[in-house]
Order: structure tokens, then C-alpha cells, then sequence
């Protein structure tokens, strides 16, 4: 077992925000381009008409969008050699190398253009493993993400892996 | 998209139709770019090279939307997504072809929901990312 590189100052973050709450308004060409670059061409997120005849009061965001909007903003001067930004989050592992290892989402309610959604993200789990390519630590972070009538429309438990 | 799928013609062990997906270089840049995502080993070859990968990879999310657009798809446009996971073990990379392959493990038929589990994986079988969903169908009978 390698030393412990989750500190008690580490573990007590458990259950806090990893990052100030962040809002941002859903707009229309924010969540087009996304769902182009996914490829993705439902068209409940291009024709209002479509998303009427679905049962939506107007055009809604790929559901995955949703955790993308509220990506904190960061000058480029806060960028590390791997290029992820040193300021993004309270979580300082001291580890260079990030992975995504994935997402648990639950949908609530859908999420429109034109919605205000807040995200707030707080540190679920913690864990420091031995594996084939040595010590690396999986965190889980659980994101509530709510619209601007105070409605949860998503919960998100994402997982990273650094080594 | 697909026409509309109904709980009542959904049993357990059905197959969702496989959906194949490639992304280029071009693609991940976009991605980077419609998500804000200044990750290297996203676009620069040599650096991810030198964190020991074969090439740049995509991004594990843009796996999870590929997924997510197989349930919603599927689903119709009726249907509502009320869960979905999945789990990036391996990397992919781009311009190669990836499985998206689903089966259904369970229907509530009273409230209309069907869970599906599934991987994408390469067209040799080799599993790169578990993944499920629970989706909300519509009734044929109405209600």
C-alpha cells in the first residue's frame, strides 16, 4: 500500500462543495452546437414544433448539456501542462493525471432552453486504490442541478479517476 | 429517430437496435470546444502519448452522450429517459467504429418503465463502457 495521499484535510471535504454553485441560462445556440458536436439531431432540440408534438412546452437541451453549462469559466493563465485548470476545483489531489471514469445521471424534469440552472457540487466519496499501473484515488462528485423555479430537473453522481 | 416504441411491445430480453459510432479528430475538437474542455489528451497527440496513451481519446462524456442519444433514440419521442450510467474502463480513440449494444433486463408495466443494460464495446466484443438506463414509455392503451 502506498502512502496515504488522502489527507484528514481531504476526507473532511466529504459532503462540501467542491466548487462555488454555478448558474448559467440555457441558451438555444449554446445547446444546438453541443448537441451538433454529439451529433446527436433529435429534433426536440431544433424545431420548436417537434418538441410540442413530443409533449415539451418548448425546445429542451440534451439531457447530458445539462452538466456542461454550468463548466466553470477559467482564464487560460490558470491552465496546468495537462491542460485542466488549476483553479477548477477544491479537490487538490497533487496527482497529474485526471481521467472521467462516469456518470450516474437521474432526470427529473427536462431542461429547456431558456431555463437558469444551478449546479451545486459537493464531494460524495473518496478512494485510494493499488492497480496494474500503480496508486490512483476515484472521487465521486454528486452535482443537484436546479432550474430558476427551484425545481431539482437532474441529479449527478460523475466519477474521476487521477494517478 | 426511430418510431415510437410502447411498453406493451417490450419484453425482457429484447434487443435495442445496435448503433455503431466513429468520431473523428474534428469531432473531438468541436466537443472540446462546445463544452469548454481544455483537456490535451483530448488534442495533442504527442502529450497524451506521454501520459501513455496510444492516441489522442475521447472523452469519456462524449462516450456518455453517444449513450445517451442510444436510449433517447430508442425510447422515441413519447418515451422519457429517467435514468442513465455508465462507467469509462477503457479509452476509445478516434476514427475507429464502437458498438453501442443494449438488452432489456426489466419492464414495470405499470408504470410504463423499462430498464436496459448494455455496453459500448469494440465490433471484437471487447467491452469498453458499462452502461444502463431506465426509460419511461408511453401505453399503447393510453394512460
Amino acid at each position: 500500500m502506498a502512502a496515504s495521499i488522502i489527507t484528514d484535510e481531504i476526507r473532511a471535504q466529504i459532503g462540501q462543495l467542491t466548487q462555488a454553485p454555478v448558474t448559467a441560462e440555457i441558451t438555444e445556440r449554446d445547446a444546438q452546437r453541443y448537441a451538433l458536436a454529439v451529433d446527436d439531431l433529435n429534433p426536440i432540440y431544433f424545431d420548436e414544433s417537434a418538441a410540442h408534438a413530443a409533449g415539451y412546452r418548448t425546445l429542451v437541451a440534451p439531457p447530458t448539456f445539462v452538466g456542461h453549462v454550468v463548466a466553470a469559466t477559467r482564464p487560460l493563465s490558470e491552465l496546468r501542462e495537462d491542460g485542466l485548470f488549476r483553479g477548477g476545483s477544491k479537490l487538490k489531489l497533487g496527482l497529474p493525471r485526471v481521467m472521467a471514469g462516469g456518470d450516474a445521471w437521474e432526470y427529473l424534469e427536462p431542461a429547456y432552453v431558456g431555463d437558469v440552472v444551478t449546479a451545486e457540487s459537493r464531494l460524495a466519496e473518496i478512494t485510494q486504490r493499488d492497480g496494474a499501473k500503480g496508486t490512483f484515488v476515484t472521487s465521486v462528485v454528486e452535482t443537484v442541478f436546479t432550474n430558476q423555479d427551484g425545481v431539482i430537473v437532474a441529479r449527478l453522481r460523475q466519477t474521476a479517476i487521477a494517478r | 429517430m426511430s418510431a415510437q416504441v410502447f411498453v406493451e411491445d417490450v419484453a425482457v430480453g429484447d434487443e435495442l437496435p445496435v448503433a455503431t459510432r466513429n468520431a473523428s479528430r474534428a469531432q473531438l475538437h468541436l466537443y472540446s470546444a462546445a463544452t469548454w474542455n481544455p483537456h490535451r489528451i483530448h488534442y495533442d497527440v504527442d502529450y497524451a502519448r506521454s501520459e501513455g496513451h496510444p492516441d489522442i481519446l475521447v472523452h469519456g462524456p462524449l462516450q456518455g452522450a453517444w449513450i445517451t442519444q442510444f436510449f433517447t433514440d430508442w425510447a422515441g419521442p413519447q418515451g422519457r429517459l429517467l435514468q442513465v450510467s455508465w462507467q469509462n474502463r477503457r479509452s476509445a480513440v478516434p476514427e475507429r467504429d464502437y458498438e453501442l449494444r443494449g438488452r432489456v433486463t426489466a419492464v414495470d408495466m405499470a408504470a410504463g418503465d423499462v430498464t436496459i443494460e448494455g455496453a459500448e464495446q469494440t465490433p471484437e466484443g471487447d467491452v469498453l463502457v458499462p452502461m444502463r438506463a431506465v426509460v419511461r414509455l408511453p401505453r399503447r392503451t393510453g394512460g
